[in-house]
């Protein structure tokens, strides 16, 4: 393990990738901040640059852009009360009114010295159990294989919140059509191009991912009236204030943040939880260990519940790493397209990623922690200027990212039809967001069809066409299982609870 | 004006026809002699998804009977609707102007449309920025950019 932590120190600390770094980090702070781009928008704006980079610069530069983004998104959530991403909407319930009250630096440098540590605690625990879990998986099968796509698609399914499992579903089955188009990698049969020779190499997860992601995203800001309204207004917040944290309030918050980063991290790990759920998980818990007096102070500006998600969210970006490292399944829809940057470099994350390429997934491990001091030293001092770049007019900046998601595009094809292409699933995702259809377990059904596929047919071929490998092989069988806990434990549990509930306004009703 | 819609049953009837235009469209795929002795073929997990996306999609359509209907957020779609358009023109005009004169029509309309009036904003964000773009592109990244169709065939 110390020869691999070498390995990624020396190659992290290139100049090069620590200049990556750097640009990573700043970059995904700017994206991140503007309201309704969210890290997954963010790491796909910048997937076009990182293809004419080294696969291990690149994906330094991926993380940097990832960290920054949620960073990024709290301080919009701060300083305007618009979230940047999901996972930063609970950082708005005490961040916004610490800065109302004049205290938006102490608020920022909170955000900050939380996400640091919630970084750095799930990149220490990402350095443990990452080898350990490559290891382990290294004894695995196609059969196991094809059982873990299985997990990652129900878990992000399962994950996707209470009535949207079975949209969720529906989304995961789209993105396995949607990667059968193109050639049969196993029989060079053409499937679904209906004689066109623009699909005969099936659809660029980097289009699919940029429609989705970065033009449907920005497309629907600027149509949702209510989000023009917010983003054409300015900080409210006359000054920053004071960024210095006293004694009392770090030995108040301490405990707080780190309980909340090891809570992230595991949350985090899971595939398909990721950052929203670690942080409203760490809101709630920290809420109700408070004591009576701190808990009056959640959501008016409590510095608990402050550092709370902040720790969390940067804790779980972390523990997403770890499926994504080991295992070859994403855990948030941000390492999905990862994921497939990743194999778009010809690297195949997975067990084999920790045998054959060493360098890249340690120096992203190395990276992450590096990652987090370069956001502290580069962030802390900049805010006050970060935070002009807010003031930005919309009418520019919504251009401006229209183009540099098309030229994206357009730079890794030369092929202008794929504009076209992009503009008719840009249109689709609108309307599928419209109707309250999640697009993240689309993108993770696109990247994991082609691999669910072949892992399938090779299991198949290895058991003689036989489906048995599921019940008979017993960490085929146990994966399976557990997609199926994921899959439909939630609605079980439901219904117990529900048949519970009724009993009991029953015996209410009796005892009346 | 606010309009409400069956989110979840018109989701469903999108879904069932996809699916079953989807299982249809297997029927298109060419196969090799031998291949129906095979039990995994091009057309195993198509059909496999088609069948499941059907089922699913009847499950919501199914579980949406009671299904109030929601309001949709108060929606600019004109601006959609340019932003659309002009997004498709420039992927038509890119290789006939070229780059250079594409993006700078494209991002002058862009600002335009989202009620950018200021002329010297209007300049200075869009051809010194795209030269800027193009400059970094061409002569530090060594990216080849066609000068398009029509730059060609004047001579440039």
């Amino acid at each position: 393990m110390w020869e691999g932590i070498y390995i990624g120190v020396t190659t992290a600390v290139m100049p090069f990738n620590l200049l990556m770094m750097f640009v990573g980090c700043f970059a995904g702070t700017f994206i991140g901040m503007l309201p309704g781009l969210g890290p997954v928008s963010a790491v796909a704006l910048i997937i076009p640059i990182t293809y004419g980079l080294d696969p291990s610069s690149g994906i330094i530069l991926m993380a940097g852009v990832y960290y920054g983004a949620v960073f990024g998104a709290s301080t919009s959530s701060i300083l305007i009360n618009a979230p940047g991403c999901a996972s930063t909407v609970v950082t708005a319930f005490d961040g916004y009114p610490l800065a109302q009250q004049g205290h938006a630096g102490k608020a920022l440098a909170l955000a900050a010295y939380s996400s640091f540590v919630g970084g750095t605690i799930g990149a220490i625990f990402l350095v443990f159990f990452a080898p350990m879990l490559a290891k382990v998986s290294l004894s695995f099968q196609s059969s196991d294989y094809f059982a873990l796509m299985v997990l990652g698609l129900t878990a992000v399914a399962a994950f996707a919140g209470k009535g949207n499992i079975l949209k969720a579903l529906i989304m995961c089955v789209l993105g396995l059509m949607l990667s059968t188009v193109g050639t049969d990698r196993s029989n060079g049969v053409e499937r679904f191009t209906f004689g066109s020779i623009e699909f005969i190499d099936g659809l660029s997860f980097l289009l699919l991912a940029m429609a989705t992601f970065a033009l449907a995203e920005v497309v629907m800001s600027v149509m949702d009236r209510s989000i023009n309204a917010e983003g054409s207004k300015t900080s409210n917040v006359a000054s920053l204030g004071s960024m210095k944290l006293s004694k009392s309030e770090i030995k108040e918050v301490a405990p707080t943040m780190i309980r909340s980063s090891v809570l992230g991290f595991i949350v985090g790990v899971l595939p398909g939880a990721g950052a929203t759920i670690a942080s409203f998980l760490a809101y709630g818990v920290e809420r109700n260990f408070a004591s009576k007096e701190d808990k009056e102070k959640f959501g008016k500006g409590s510095l608990k519940g402050l550092a709370a998600p902040e720790s969390a969210n940067n804790a779980a970006s972390t523990g997403s790493f770890v499926p994504l490292l080991t295992l070859g399944i994403p855990g948030s829809g941000t390492t999905a397209v990862m994921l497939g940057a990743l194999i778009a470099y010809g690297i195949q994350p997975g067990p084999q990623l920790f045998v054959d390429h060493p360098d890249v997934f340690w120096s992203v491990i190395v990276s992450m922690y590096l990652g987090n001091i370069v956001l502290l030293i580069l962030n802390l001092p900049l805010i006050p200027y970060i935070a002009k770049l807010l003031e930005i007019p919309r009418t520019i900046l919504i251009p401006l990212i229209l183009f540099f998601s098309l030229t994206g595009v357009y730079l890794v094809s030369f092929n202008a039809f794929d504009i076209q292409v992009m503009i008719i699933i840009c249109m689709a995702a609108i309307g599928l967001k419209l109707l309250d259809f999640p697009l993240a377990p689309m993108l993770l059904g696109f990247i994991l069809g082609g691999m669910l596929e072949d892992n399938l047919r090779r299991a198949l071929l290895i058991h003689d066409d036989s489906m048995s490998f599921l019940w008979e092989r017993p960490l085929t069988a146990a994966i399976m299982a557990l997609a199926m806990l994921a899959l439909f434990g939630q609605p079980l549990l439901n219904l117990i609870r529900s048949k519970l509930g009724q009993n009991k306004g029953q015996e209410v009703y009796d005892g009346e | 004006m606010y309009m409400t819609i069956a989110k979840d049953r018109i989701g469903g009837l999108i879904f069932l026809a996809l699916s079953i235009g989807y299982g249809f469209s297997i029927t298109l795929i060419p196969m090799y002699p031998g291949d129906e002795y095979e039990v995994f073929t091009a057309k195993t997990l198509p059909a496999a998804l088609a069948l499941i996306g059907s089922v699913l999609s009847l499950a919501l359509l199914i579980l949406s009977r009671g299904e109030t209907k929601k309001t949709l957020p108060d929606l600019d779609w004109a601006i959609a609707v340019k932003l659309m358009a002009l997004m498709s023109a420039y992927g038509v005009i890119l290789e006939t102007l070229g780059f250079l004169v594409a993006t700078t029509l494209f991002l002058l309309a862009g600002y335009w449309i989202l009620g950018e009036r200021r002329k010297i904003l209007l300049f200075c964000c869009s051809l010194p920025l795209v030269l800027c773009f193009w400059f970094g592109l061409t002569q530090l990244l060594d990216i080849y950019l066609a000068p398009g169709v029509l730059l060609q065939w004047m001579g440039v």
